[in-house]
């Protein structure tokens, strides 16, 4: 759990003369069940999901990838990454950026509430195109002065760009928090990259109130790939109070029907 | 006229002259030499020269603006000399500019071969130009313009000497009081300036004896440079021109460092930099540098300046490369004194570094969500930039789509059970919604002080596939009239 042989073998050439870095290897191959240091991550505070995802919860630093389920369930992928989002500044400083390729779906300041986020803890970023995105990305990565980056892309991930982020992401001097990274990509195309997760997101019927009105935003979240972890799918609900995913009362299957029935 | 032939707009041979509209019609504003040799005066109607002269003449409509566009051009170009350089202005009724190389000339090696080699330039440049240095802006403008030679330089205290054969009219005088001198048989400024001050005053007013004493170096005669002053401003010239990046950048880092102290003792940062790089051919490159931040760490300058050329690649056009690197703080802001040396992390919380990173490497700047008094949706909420305030947000309006589209997009083929209540399917993006559930109506009405409009009804509706809507009506509803419908945002 936490450890991945990749990445521990992707962060040493970063240490130094050839000399230290032999050393760090035969160290490793001395103690092969060593324990590694913990990697953070962001629970989702879902054990049905988090015991999928390798070390408990979404790493922080490597890419994760969210693609909507149909073109038309852009904004419903849009609002999954931006609850993360919400989760995470929930539980940390600073501000979130998103750096957005032209003619994406850009969130409105006043709609956020809904999810439980602050509109002025937002930076945004109007990049020129995928390789703008990428490069922004890679900046606030190596700056370290956000905690959560999300790019939303009018393409893909292509395998080069996901590397470098990746990298960038492993570069950070111990003991910092690398930030969350959100990769939004349209649902068409689906390029083999390096992104830890990928999730497949499609709008749900929404959790209604005792009144029987819209209440919580549902979502049907598909967890595609994860490394060292296992897939899933899962009928989500966002509680926008408390910053964490919940899973629907398990009566509620018929969501409009259990909101009339009770009220 | 010099601007037409290199911009290649006029043949370089054969007269050419420039006309603009004047009392009686066109009439000659300008001549090239050729065009003066054939007899021509600048003022005469181009009509009677049409008919006078059997040569074909070439003539252009006058264009002030450009010209004044290539004199500015000049201008810049010249600060590459000295920093204070200012244009003619009203009094001296003539094309032209000052270069106030007081304390710069020194950097050509004397005054001498500054000014050959601001001659040389404009001589390769094809620029037809007078020069005269001499004490006062009035002397020089007066050897310019009327000197035997077209390259002059008077040698300190000199300038009642050399000013003295000059005709009057070189003392910038309105024409009214030129003629007047003449008609008394004042030609020479000599024979003005031996006068007696008194009657001088008398007759012609106090205008010809400040002209008589700025032009003699007697009063002093500030100019208004184009680009004020900086305080903090340095240049480095090459003797073997840069043209790589790596220099440009190490050059810029120097001359940070040599402004820094400057900008310390003051207690003061620089917020914006210009950079400008002087190209061996006369042309410039501007970088204009913005920071979110007072800065004075030469380090942090020079990553700028590498980040922005990162973004130019192949656009700056070393050419030949470039002989004069100068840099100036154009804006500054408080910052106080702290430790710039040790450490090379960025102190604060790093986005402000990150912002400057950004509109450097991508020129675009970091902006937030702002939000502005208004119950029009689309009219509620707009980009600032990251350094603004956050504006508070209000906490009481009913929900709000995630994505909100800048215009209504219509909904079609609506079908509704209620007259006035909501539709329960339509087609929008080429698929059709069946409302499950439908949540208004919220009235929205138009602000009649802006643009007169109907009221809206908005309604939140989730479709089948659970997609949540924020659909209205265009005006309320009314029998009789078909309810127009459209999608205005699309919620989580």
């Amino acid at each position: 759990m936490g450890l991945d042989p990749l990445n521990q073998t992707g962060r040493d050439p970063a240490m130094g003369s050839p000399r230290e870095r032999l050393a760090a290897l035969r160290a490793q191959l001395a103690a092969p069940g060593a324990p590694a240091a913990p990697r953070p991550v962001l629970p989702l505070g879902l054990t049905a999901i988090d015991a999928h995802l390798p070390g408990g919860g979404l790493a922080l630093g490597p890419p994760h990838e969210i693609a909507p389920m149909e073109p038309a369930d852009a904004v419903a992928a849009l609002g999954f990454a931006l609850a993360l989002c919400a989760g995470r500044l929930a539980r940390t400083q600073g501000a979130a950026l998103i750096a957005a390729a032209p003619s994406q779906p850009l969130p409105h300041g006043h709609g956020l509430a809904g999810l439980g986020l602050d509109p002025a803890r937002l930076l945004l970023l109007e990049a020129g195109g995928d390789a703008d995105v990428f490069r922004a990305l890679e900046a606030a990565l190596h700056a370290r002065a956000l905690p959560v980056l999300i790019g939303l892309l009018a393409d893909g991930l292509p395998l080069k760009p996901g590397r470098r982020l990746q990298l960038a992401a492993e570069g950070g001097a111990d003991g910092d928090t690398p930030p969350l990274l959100l990769i939004l990509r349209p649902a068409e195309t689906g390029l083999p990259n390096g992104a830890a997760t990928r999730w497949r997101i499609a709008s749900a019927p929404a959790a209604r109130d005792r009144f029987g009105t819209l209440d919580s935003p549902r979502w049907r979240a598909r967890l595609e790939r994860c490394r060292n972890g296992r897939g899933g799918d899962w009928l989500v609900e966002w509680d926008h109070a408390a910053h964490r995913l919940r899973l629907p009362e398990p009566l509620a299957r018929d969501a409009a029907a259990a909101g009339r029935s009770r009220a | 006229m010099t601007r037409l032939r290199r911009a290649g707009l006029a043949p370089d041979r054969g007269p050419l002259a420039v006309a603009a509209e004047g009392p009686g019609g066109l009439r000659l504003l300008a001549l090239d030499p050729e065009a003066r040799a054939l007899g021509l005066r600048p003022g005469e109607p181009l009509g009677r020269v049409r008919a006078r002269i059997g040569v074909p003449l070439q003539v252009h409509p006058a264009d002030p603006e450009s010209d004044r566009a290539a004199l500015l051009r000049l201008c810049r170009w010249a600060e590459g000399y000295a920093p204070g350089v200012a244009l003619f202005g009203a009094a001296e009724a003539a094309d032209g500019l000052y270069i106030d190389v007081a304390g710069a000339s020194h950097l050509r090696s004397g005054e001498g071969p500054l000014v050959d080699d601001l001659a040389g330039r404009l001589a390769r440049s094809k620029i037809a130009a007078r020069i005269a240095l001499a004490d006062t802006p009035g002397g020089a403008f007066a050897l310019a313009r009327y000197g035997a030679s077209d390259r002059v330089i008077v040698s300190p205290g000199g300038a009642a000497q050399a000013l003295e054969a000059l005709p009057v009219e070189a003392l910038r005088l309105d024409p009214g009081t030129a003629s007047g001198l003449r008609r008394l048989g004042l030609r020479r400024v000599g024979e003005v300036d031996a006068l007696a001050r008194g009657p001088l005053a008398r007759r012609f007013g106090e205008a010809l004896l400040l002209r008589l004493d700025q032009a003699m170096g007697r009063r002093p005669e500030p100019l208004a440079p184009l680009t004020e002053a900086a305080a903090y401003r340095a240049a480095r010239g090459f003797l073997d021109p840069i043209g790589r990046q790596s220099d440009i950048v190490v050059t810029a880092r120097l001359l940070m460092a040599e402004i820094a102290p400057r900008l310390e003792r003051d207690g003061l940062g620089a917020c914006a930099l210009r950079l400008v790089l002087h190209r061996v051919d006369g042309v410039m490159r501007v970088l204009d540098l913005g920071l979110s931040r007072p800065e004075r760490c030469p380090e942090r300058v020079a990553a700028l300046v590498s980040l922005r050329l990162d973004r130019l690649g192949a656009g700056l056009d070393a050419g030949f490369g470039f002989e004069t690197v100068a840099l100036t703080v154009t804006v500054t802001g408080a910052l106080s004194a702290r430790q710039t040396e040790l450490g090379a992390a960025p102190q604060g919380d790093g986005i402000d570094a990150l912002a400057d990173a950004l509109a450097q490497r991508l020129g675009r700047p970091l902006l937030r969500l702002g939000a502005r008094a208004s119950h029009i949706p689309e009219r509620a909420a707009r980009p600032l930039p990251w350094t603004a305030d956050p504006a508070s947000w209000p906490d009481h309006l009913p929900p709000r789509p995630l994505v909100l589209f800048p215009r209504g997009e219509a909904a079609l083929d609506v079908l509704s059970t209620v007259p006035e209540g909501p539709p329960r399917r339509f087609r929008w993006r080429a698929r059709i919604h069946a409302i499950v559930h439908a949540e208004g109506p919220e009235r929205i009405a138009s602000e009649w002080w802006h643009a007169p409009g109907a009221a809206r009804d908005y309604y939140r509706v989730e479709c089948e596939a659970g997609r949540r809507l924020w659909l209205y009506r265009d005006g309320p509803h009314a029998p009789g009239r078909p309810a127009a419908w459209f999608v205005h945002g699309v919620f989580a």
